[in-house]
C-alpha cells in the first residue's frame, strides 16, 4: 500500500472515530515490530483553573478541561479533575482553541513527465496531493506553533493546477520506524489553482496571465470532456483502452466536487478567478493577495470565501526628497490601508480565514494581526478567522476549531488575552499532547528585602530590591549599587556588587537561596573572606522608601496611563482614512459621486460630427441618458431643459477619439508569445482598469480603444474593445458591450523572432513562408474541427452516448469563429508581400479581415486590402525603427484612404494615445485630406473597423454621447482637450483634474508625514509592494537572459531620463511585456 | 501648396532615380548659391527682434546681407541679376535646429550594422560625431521636410560618449555638412537615484556605492586630463594620449560639456560639479530642472529640454508634466531650448520637433518663446548663435518660407535654404508616394480601358 493510501486510510479512520478518539496504536493499520518494551501513554490530562474561551465571544471561568486519547472529553466549570488524569494547574491562564492556518504551501513530488497520464504542461498537476511529500517542514511547523497554530491546511506548492490540499495537525511526526503518519485530519480539501506564469523569455506556456487563464479554462473543459469520453468508452464496449490522463481524471467533475482554491496576487485576479469559477460552475475560495480593499465591493459581491494573508507592504523609504520622489501615492495609500483589509472584508460580510502564508517572515504575523485589530478588526473576529472559519472552509469543523467535548484537543494556554502584545503562549496542546512554548516568568524573589551582611557586631543593614526583571539594587544607608551578573534559578540567586560606594573597594561575590521567607547565603569580600548574609521580606517599608515605592508604583500606573493615552493618540493618528477612491491612488474617484446629469446641452460649439453633416459652426449637441439626441446647428436645436449646459462658444467638439491599436490596461503580459498559435488567450480576461495610462489618455480626448494582444506570434490572442470608464468598479465595466469579437494576428519580423537575439532561431516559423503555412494549417484544422463537432452533434442520442465526443478546442474555436465571420482579425503587418498573403488566405477561406494593423506598406497593395479587409489602421508617420519599415511613408494613410479604404491612425503606445487628434492632423499634411475626413481617422473610421460605428465614432442622434470639448481646432497642435465625456458622463476635465491633483498632493503630504514620523520611532523600511507575481522565487533564482537584456535596456532608458512607457510604437510589446512583468502588472 | 501641385512638381523631377534603396538617399544635393537672392513681401519672423509684417531680405554668398521692412528698397545695379522670390502670403523663419539627435549615426535602430553612435568604453572623448555622419542617410531629407535644417549630433553610451557635432542637413560629404566639428563633450551623468524595483538585484547601499564610484571615475578622468595638459605644456616631448588630448576644449572652457541629466540630484550635482571644476555646462534632458531653476539661473547653466511628448515620471504626476516643463523654465528665467528626446529610436522622427514645441504652447508657453526654443535658443546654447537661429544680417541664410505657423502640422514649407542653397524638399518618402500613386493611376487606366 502506498504512503498516500495509508494516510487516506488513517484519515478515514480518524473521520469515523471523531467522537471517540482511540489511541493511535490501536488504530494502526499496519503495526510495525517494536524495538524494545512497549511504551504506554494514556494521554489523560486535566487542565484546571483556567478561563476557557471555547469559541469566540464565549468564556467559562475556572473551567476544567479533560483530555484523553487526544480528544476533549469534557469542559466543565468548577469541576474537580477526574481521578487518574494528570492535572495541570492553569489558574490565571486563558485557554483558547488551537488556531488553524488555512494555507501552508509544502513541497510535493511532481508526476513523471514521461508517464502517459501526465499532462503535457508541467504546471498542470491536479493529481498531486499535499500529502505526497514530506508535509510541513520542521522550521515551518515550529514557527507556526509559536504563533499558536495547532493545525493547518497544506497545499502542494508551484504550478497552475497544483493538486489537492489536506488538513494536518502541527504535532511533530513520530519518527520512530514503522510509525504511521497520524497528523492528517482530512485529505482532498481543495483543488489549488493559480494564475502563475513562466518567467519572461521562457518558451514554456503560459508566459502571460491571460495564458494561465486560458490554460485553466481549457483544462477544466478537458476534464469534463474526459469524463464524457470515459463514459462513452465504457458504453461502447471498445476493447482498446483509452489513453491514460491522470491529470484530467483528477479533475473529473463526477468525482471532483472540491472547491477550487485560487491563489491570487492582486485584487483584480480575485475578480478574474471568480469569473472562471462561475463559468465552470465550481465552488471556489480565494487565497487572498492582501489588496482586496482596493476593490472591496465587487469582491464582496462575488461572495467567495477568502483565506487572507496579512502580508503588509513595508513602509516605503521616503527620508530624502529623492526617495520620496520615487514613490507614488498608490504605493503610499496601499501601505497605509493594508492593515484595514481584513476588517474591511469582514465588516462587509466576507467569509475570511486568516493565514500566515505569503509573509516574508512568518513571525510578523502576530504583529500584523495586531495592526489589523488596531484598524478595527475585533479580537473575536480575529479568533473566528483563525478557528471556526478555517475549520468550516476546510470541512473539519466537526473536529477542530472550538473547545468542545468530542473535538480534537487542540488548545492554546496563554497568560493573557491571546492577541495582546505582551501575552505569552505557555503551552500548545495538539491532539492531546502538550508542547511547552514558554515558562512563566520567575518572580520568586521579586520584592524589597531587609538585608543583613555579616554577623553580629560587624553586621551591616541594608535593603535589597529585586524588580520583576530580576535587576537587583543594594542600598546601604544612602548609597546604592546595582548588582552585576545576576543569575537566578528559582529560589537560588547569585550576583556581584562593587564595594567602592560602600568604602570597601573591590568586588563582592554574593550567593543565596530562599527557604521559607528568608534568603540566606554567603558573600566573598574582596579580601577573599567568606561571610554570611540574609534577607527577609520588608514588612512595613521605611517612610522614605514607601514614598519611593509609591512613587514607583504610581509611576508604573502613570506610565501605563500615559502610554495608553499616547497609544490612543497614536491610534487616532494611525487610523487609516475610511473612504477609498477607485482606482486607489491619485486621480481615483470617490465611491459616492454626484449623479451625472441626465441631460446635457453643449451649445455654441464648432461641432465636428465625423458624420454626413461634417463640421458645423455654432452647433448644439444635446445628450439625454448617455445618448446623443441632437447634433446640428443651434438654430434648429429642439428645446431641452438640460440638467447641465456647457457653453462651448469658441470651442470645438468632436466625437470621443478611438484608438484601434492599444496595449493600455492589460495585466500580466501583452503577449502569450510562447507558442506560434495562441488564439485561446483573451485580453478581456486581464483588463486592468487601474492603468494610469487610461486617465492620461482621457486627458487627450480618447474614449475607446482596441486592446490588442502583442505581435509575438502569427496567431495571437483575442482582443478587447473598451471604453475608458476610469473609476469603474469592475474590469468588465470597461468593455464595449456588444462589440464584435476580434483577434490579433501578426506577420513579419516579430513573429519570425528576427530581432529577438541569436538564440531565438528554433521556433517555427522563422520565415514569411512559414508564417503563411502556419496560418493556413490552422484554418484547415479549424474547418476539420468544425466538421467533427457538427458530425458529433448530428448523432442520435444513443449513438452519441457510445461515441467519444471531439474535444472542445478553445484555440480552434476562435478560428472557427473567424471562418464564420463572427470574429475579426486585426493583423499586425508591414510589408506588402505579407499583406497580400493574408488577403489571399482570407479569400481562400472565405472571410473578411477586420483590419491590417500598422500596415505600413498598405499603400503598395491598397487594391487587395480594399477587397479583403474592412480597413487599415496605421501610424501617421512612424518608420525606420526596423528593417521591414524602411519603406514606410506618412502618405500611407492618405493613399489607402484615396483608394477607398477606411483608414485609422492608431497609437500602439500609452504616450501617443494621448494625442491622436494631432496624429489625425498629419493626414492633412501628408496627403492633403480635408479636415472633416482627417478627423475620421481617429473617430468614425476606427469605429467602422471595429464594427462599433452604429454606436460611436460620430456625433449623430441615437449614438453614444462620447464626446470631447477642445480649446480650439482639434487637429491643431496648439489646441488642448478640455473635457472628455463617455456615455454622457464626464470622465476628464481640466477643472476636475486640478481638483484631483490638489487632493493627491494633500494625501501624499499627509502620508509622507506619517511615514516620516514613524521613521523617528525606528519604523521599518523596505520595498513597497509592486514586486512581480511569483516574486517569492524571483530573489532566489538567477535572471533569465531576457531579463538581463531588459535590465540593461531599462537601466539605460531610466538613466537617460526616459520612461519605460515611452516609445512603444510598432514594438508591440517587444520590451513591454517584461516591463509589465518586472513591475508586477 | 496643394498636394496635387506638389505631386506634379515631384513627377517633373528626375524620376529615373527610381526608388531609393535601404539606407541610401538618392536625392541630389543642393548646389552652391550662384547668384544673390531677394525674398520680398514676406511676413518675417526674425526671432531676434520681433516680426516684420511685410518685408524682405537679401542673400549673398550664403549669408543674409540685409533685412528690411516694407517694400524692397533699391538694391542697386550690383543686384540687378538677383533671383527675386515673391513671398507674398508666406512667412519667413530661421531654419529649425534639432539640438539632440543621432542623425546620420543610425539608419535602422533594430539593425546593428547601421548603428554608429556608441563606441566601446566608458570614457571615449576621443570620438566625435561628425566623421561618421552618413550624408546619404534616408533620414536626412525626411527630417528637413518640416523645417529642421540643422542638427546637433550627439554620441551616446558610457559616461563620456564622445564629442558632439553641429551639422547642416545637406552636403555631399560630412565635411560639407559640418557647422561645428566639436560642439562640446558629452557626459552622461551617472544616475544618483537608487531603485528598489524588484529587477534591480543589488542593494540600495551598493547602488549608492556604485554611483559614488562612477562619479569618482569621472573626477579622476578630468584630473588626469588636467595633469596631462599641464605635463604636455611643461614638456612637449611627452607622448600623445589622444583620449586625454581631446579633453582640451572642455578643460579650457572653449567647449561646453553637454551633461545628460534628468533627475533633480543629477542636475544639482552636475551643476555644482561644473562650477567647482570651472567647466561650462549644458544640461541635456532636465526633466526635474524646474525644481532647481534658481541654481541653474544663478550659474547660468542652460537646459536642452528633450521633448515634451513623454509620459509623466510617476503614477501621480500631472498628466501634463512634460508638456509644461518649457513654460516652467521660461517663467523661472532659466536659459533653455527644446529638442526631441534624441536617441536612435527617435532620430527618424526628428521632423516632429516643431510639434513638441506646439504642445508646450498648448499648455501655456508663449508662442514666440516656442519658436525661439527651436531656432535661436539652440543656436546660442550650442555656440552657433552668431551664425544661425535668426533672420539677421550677417547670419547664414538658413531659413524657411512657410505657408503658415511652422508649429502647426497643416503648414507646409514652400522653400528651405541652407547657406543660401535651395534645398530639395523631396525624399525617399515623397518619391514612394508618387510611385504608388502612379500604380493606382495605372490600375484605373487599365480598368477604364
Amino acid at each position: 500500500m502506498s504512503r498516500f493510501s495509508i494516510v487516506r486510510l488513517a484519515t478515514s479512520i480518524l473521520t469515523g472515530c471523531a467522537a471517540l478518539y482511540l489511541p493511535a496504536v490501536s488504530a494502526m493499520a499496519q503495526p510495525a515490530p517494536l524495538n524494545g518494551p512497549k511504551p504506554t501513554d494514556e494521554q489523560w490530562h486535566a487542565l484546571v483553573g483556567a478561563t476557557v474561551v471555547p469559541s469566540p465571544g464565549e468564556s467559562i471561568e475556572n473551567a476544567t478541561i479533560v483530555i484523553r486519547g487526544g480528544m476533549i472529553i469534557s469542559v466543565v466549570p468548577n469541576a474537580a479533575p477526574p481521578e487518574g488524569a494528570r492535572v495541570w494547574d492553569a489558574t490565571g491562564l486563558t485557554i483558547y482553541p488551537g488556531l488553524i492556518d488555512a494555507h501552508v504551501p509544502v513541497s510535493a513530488p511532481r508526476p513523471d513527465p514521461k508517464l502517459e497520464g501526465t499532462h503535457w504542461n508541467e504546471k498542470v498537476t491536479p493529481q498531486r496531493s499535499a500529502l505526497d511529500g514530506p508535509g510541513v517542514s520542521d522550521k515551518d511547523r515550529k514557527a507556526l506553533r509559536e504563533l499558536g497554530f495547532t493545525a493547518c491546511a497544506i497545499a502542494p506548492e508551484g504550478g497552475i493546477f497544483r493538486g489537492t490540499g489536506a488538513v494536518v495537525l502541527l504535532s511533530d511526526p513520530d519518527e520512530s520506524p514503522g510509525a504511521e503518519r497520524r497528523e492528517a485530519l482530512a485529505s482532498r480539501v481543495f483543488d489549488e489553482v493559480s494564475l502563475e506564469r513562466n518567467r519572461f523569455g521562457s518558451d514554456q506556456y503560459p508566459g502571460s496571465e491571460m495564458g494561465a487563464i486560458a490554460l485553466i479554462r481549457q483544462t477544466l473543459s478537458d476534464a469534463k470532456w474526459r469524463a464524457t469520453s470515459v463514459a462513452a468508452h465504457e458504453r461502447s464496449g471498445a476493447s482498446m483502452p483509452l489513453p491514460a490522463a491522470d491529470a484530467l481524471d483528477a479533475l473529473a467533475p463526477a468525482t471532483d466536487t472540491l472547491p477550487i482554491l485560487f491563489d491570487t496576487t492582486s485584487e483584480l485576479q480575485a475578480l478574474r478567478v471568480a469569473k472562471i469559477a462561475r463559468e465552470f460552475g465550481r465552488s471556489a475560495m480565494l487565497l487572498g493577495s492582501g489588496t482586496e480593499f482596493r476593490r472591496l465591493r465587487p469582491i464582496i459581491e462575488d461572495g467567495l470565501p477568502i483565506i487572507l494573508p496579512l502580508d503588509f507592504p513595508k513602509a516605503p523609504s521616503v527620508e530624502s526628497e529623492a526617495e520620496a520622489e520615487a514613490v507614488d501615492l498608490r504605493t503610499l495609500m496601499t501601505w497605509e490601508q493594508a492593515p484595514t483589509n481584513a476588517r474591511r472584508l469582514v465588516h462587509a460580510g466576507a467569509t475570511v480565514a486568516l493565514t500566515s502564508d505569503k509573509l516574508r517572515n512568518r513571525g510578523d504575523f502576530a504583529e500584523n494581526l495586531r495592526a489589523a485589530i488596531k484598524q478595527g478588526l475585533t479580537e473575536d473576529e480575529a479568533l473566528t478567522a483563525l478557528t471556526i472559519t478555517p475549520a468550516t472552509l476546510l470541512g473539519v469543523a466537526d473536529r477542530v476549531g472550538t473547545i468542545e467535548a468530542g473535538k480534537v484537543a487542540n488548545l492554546i494556554v496563554a497568560d493573557g488575552p491571546l492577541f495582546e502584545k505582551d501575552t505569552k503562549i505557555r503551552d500548545l496542546w495538539i491532539a492531546g499532547r502538550r508542547h511547552e512554548m514558554s515558562k512563566p516568568e520567575d518572580k520568586t524573589l521579586a520584592g524589597v528585602w531587609d538585608v543583613i551582611f555579616g554577623e553580629a557586631d560587624g553586621a551591616i543593614d541594608g535593603t535589597l530590591t529585586i524588580d520583576d526583571d530580576n535587576a537587583i539594587t543594594i542600598k546601604i544607608e544612602e548609597n546604592e549599587v546595582k548588582a552585576r551578573s545576576v543569575r537566578m534559578d528559582g529560589p537560588r540567586v547569585s550576583f556581584l556588587a562593587d564595594g567602592d560606594k560602600f568604602d570597601y573597594p573591590g568586588v563582592f561575590t554574593l550567593s543565596g537561596a530562599l527557604r521559607g521567607d528568608v534568603i540566606a547565603g554567603v558573600f566573598v569580600d574582596p579580601d577573599g573572606d567568606r561571610n554570611p548574609w540574609s534577607a527577609r521580606r520588608a514588612k512595613a517599608p521605611a517612610a522614605d522608601d514607601a514614598d519611593a515605592d509609591d512613587a514607583k508604583a504610581g509611576d508604573d500606573d502613570t506610565d501605563g496611563d500615559d502610554k495608553d493615552a499616547d497609544d490612543a493618540e497614536d491610534d487616532a493618528k494611525d487610523l487609516a482614512p475610511e473612504p477609498l477612491v477607485t482606482p486607489l491612488g491619485a486621480y481615483g474617484l470617490a465611491e459616492e459621486r454626484e449623479a451625472a446629469p441626465r441631460t446635457i446641452a453643449v451649445t455654441g460649439a464648432t461641432l465636428w460630427t465625423a458624420g454626413p453633416d461634417g463640421i458645423i459652426e455654432d452647433a448644439t449637441l444635446l445628450v439625454s441618458d448617455g445618448k446623443v439626441v441632437y447634433s446640428g446647428p443651434s438654430a434648429g436645436a429642439p428645446r431641452l431643459a438640460a440638467d447641465l449646459t456647457i457653453d462651448a462658444a469658441g470651442k470645438h467638439v468632436t466625437p470621443g477619439l478611438i484608438d484601434c491599436h492599444s496595449h493600455t490596461g492589460i495585466s500580466g503580459g501583452v503577449n502569450e508569445g510562447t507558442q506560434a498559435v495562441t488564439s485561446e488567450v483573451r485580453i478581456f480576461d486581464v483588463i486592468d482598469p487601474d492603468d494610469i495610462a487610461f486617465y492620461r489618455e482621457l486627458a487627450g480626448g480618447l474614449t475607446c480603444c482596441n486592446q490588442l494582444h502583442g505581435s509575438a506570434n502569427p496567431i495571437g490572442g483575442q482582443n478587447s474593445v473598451v471604453k475608458l470608464r476610469w473609476g469603474a468598479e469592475r474590469p468588465d465595466d470597461l468593455r464595449f458591450e456588444g462589440a464584435i469579437p476580434g483577434i490579433k494576428f501578426a506577420l513579419g519580423e516579430n513573429v519570425k523572432q528576427s530581432n529577438w537575439g541569436d538564440d531565438k532561431k528554433t521556433r517555427y516559423p522563422q520565415t514569411r513562408m512559414g508564417v503563411e503555412t502556419i496560418i493556413r494549417d490552422r484554418f484547415i484544422a479549424a474547418q476539420e474541427y468544425a466538421q467533427a463537432m457538427a458530425a458529433y452533434e448530428s448523432l442520435g442520442s444513443s449513438a452519441r452516448a457510445r461515441t467519444q465526443p471531439p474535444r472542445r478546442d478553445l484555440e480552434l474555436e476562435a478560428l472557427v469563429e473567424i471562418l464564420a465571420g463572427e470574429r475579426l482579425i486585426h493583423c499586425h503587418s508591414y510589408r506588402q508581400d505579407e499583406i497580400l498573403m493574408l488577403c489571399r488566405v482570407a479569400k481562400d477561406f472565405g472571410f473578411t479581415i477586420g483590419t491590417f494593423q500598422h500596415v505600413l506598406e498598405g499603400y503598395k497593395v491598397a487594391e487587395a486590402i480594399r477587397e479583403s479587409a474592412i480597413g487599415g489602421s496605421t501610424f501617421s508617420d512612424w518608420w525606420a525603427y526596423k528593417f521591414e519599415v524602411v519603406d514606410a511613408i506618412p502618405f500611407n494613410g492618405a493613399i489607402m484612404h484615396d483608394e477607398g479604404i477606411p483608414v485609422s491612425f492608431n497609437s500602439d503606445s500609452d504616450e501617443l494615445a494621448r494625442r491622436l487628434n494631432t496624429e489625425a492632423g498629419k493626414a492633412i499634411k501628408y496627403g492633403g485630406l480635408a479636415p472633416e475626413e482627417a478627423i475620421k481617422f481617429v473617430t468614425l473610421n476606427p469605429a467602422i473597423q471595429l464594427k462599433i460605428d452604429g454606436r460611436v465614432g460620430s456625433l449623430e442622434a441615437g449614438k453614444d454621447a462620447d464626446f470631447v470639448v477642445w480649446s480650439g481646432d482639434p487637429l491643431s497642435t496648439l489646441s488642448r482637450c478640455e473635457s472628455t465625456w463617455i456615455d454622457g458622463v464626464e470622465r476628464f476635465s481640466l477643472e476636475s483634474d486640478a481638483r484631483l491633483r490638489a487632493d493627491a498632493q494633500r494625501e501624499r503630504a499627509r502620508i509622507l508625514q506619517k511615514l516620516l514620523a514613524k521613521k523617528d520611532k525606528g519604523g521599518k523600511k523596505g520595498r513597497g509592494r509592486g514586486g512581480p507575481p511569483g516574486g517569492r522565487d524571483m530573489v532566489d533564482t538567477p535572471p533569465t537572459q531576457a531579463e538581463l537584456d531588459y535590465q540593461s535596456w531599462a537601466f539605460e532608458v531610466l538613466r537617460s531620463g526616459g520612461s519605460l512607457d515611452d516609445h512603444r510604437c510598432g514594438q508591440c510589446g517587444d520590451f513591454l511585456d517584461l516591463t509589465l512583468y518586472m513591475t508586477g502588472h | 501648396m496643394n498636394t496635387k501641385t506638389r505631386r506634379r512638381v515631384a513627377l517633373a523631377l528626375p524620376l529615373c532615380i527610381g526608388a531609393a534603396s535601404m539606407a541610401q538617399d538618392l536625392m541630389i544635393k543642393a548646389p552652391e548659391q550662384s547668384r544673390p537672392i531677394v525674398i520680398e513681401n514676406a511676413e518675417i519672423h526674425t526671432v531676434s527682434h520681433g516680426d516684420i509684417p511685410r518685408g524682405g531680405l537679401l542673400i549673398v554668398d550664403g549669408a543674409i546681407d540685409r533685412v528690411w521692412k516694407g517694400a524692397t528698397p533699391d538694391l542697386g545695379a550690383a543686384y540687378a541679376s538677383a533671383e527675386r522670390i515673391d513671398a507674398s502670403g508666406l512667412r519667413c523663419y530661421p531654419g529649425l535646429i534639432g539640438a539632440n539627435t543621432t542623425t546620420g549615426l543610425v539608419e535602422i535602430s533594430a539593425v546593428r550594422a547601421t548603428l554608429d553612435y556608441d563606441e566601446v568604453g566608458e570614457m571615449t572623448p576621443e570620438v566625435r560625431a561628425a566623421v561618421s555622419v552618413n550624408p546619404d542617410s534616408t533620414i536626412i531629407p525626411v527630417t528637413r521636410l518640416n523645417g529642421v535644417l540643422t542638427v546637433g549630433v550627439l554620441p551616446t553610451g558610457g559616461v563620456i560618449p564622445g564629442r558632439a557635432s553641429l551639422m547642416r542637413l545637406d552636403g555631399w560629404t560630412w565635411e560639407d555638412m559640418t557647422v561645428e566639428d566639436d560642439m562640446g563633450l558629452m557626459i552622461n551623468w551617472p544616475s544618483m537615484r537608487t531603485s528598489n524595483s524588484p529587477w534591480v538585484r543589488i542593494s540600495e547601499e551598493e547602488q549608492r556605492k556604485n554611483t559614488r564610484e562612477r562619479l569618482d571615475k569621472l573626477d579622476e578622468f578630468f584630473a588626469q586630463a588636467r595633469a596631462y595638459a599641464a605635463a604636455r605644456q611643461a614638456d612637449p616631448s611627452i607622448e600623445t594620449d589622444i583620449r586625454l588630448e581631446s579633453m582640451a576644449g572642455v578643460l579650457s572652457g572653449a567647449k561646453p560639456a553637454l551633461i545628460s541629466a534628468n533627475e533633480l540630484e543629477q542636475i544639482e550635482a552636475a551643476a555644482l560639479w561644473a562650477e567647482a571644476n570651472d567647466i561650462r555646462a549644458i544640461i541635456v534632458g532636465g526633466r526635474d530642472s524646474w525644481l532647481c531653476a534658481d541654481l541653474l539661473k544663478r550659474l547660468d547653466i542652460p537646459v536642452i529640454i528633450t521633448g515634451t511628448h513623454h509620459v509623466p515620471r510617476r503614477r501621480d504626476s500631472a498628466f501634463d508634466e512634460a508638456y509644461t516643463l518649457p513654460v516652467k523654465l521660461e517663467r523661472a528665467g532659466v536659459r533653455w531650448c527644446l529638442a526631441t528626446d534624441g536617441g536612435p529610436f527617435q532620430t527618424p522622427h526628428e521632423r516632429n520637433l516643431p510639434y513638441h514645441a506646439a504642445t508646450a504652447v498648448a499648455y501655456g508657453l508663449d508662442h514666440d518663446a516656442a519658436i525661439r526654443a527651436i531656432t535661436l535658443a539652440p543656436a546660442e546654447i550650442l555656440g552657433a548663435g552668431d551664425r544661425l537661429g535668426s533672420i539677421d544680417a550677417g547670419k547664414s541664410a538658413t531659413l524657411l518660407l512657410t505657408d503658415g505657423d511652422p508649429l502647426e502640422e497643416t503648414s507646409t514649407i514652400a522653400l528651405a535654404l541652407i547657406d543660401g542653397r535651395r534645398i530639395d524638399l523631396e525624399s525617399k518618402q515623397t518619391i514612394l508616394n508618387e510611385k504608388y500613386r502612379e500604380k493606382y493611376d495605372q490600375l484605373r487606366r487599365q480598368r477604364t480601358r
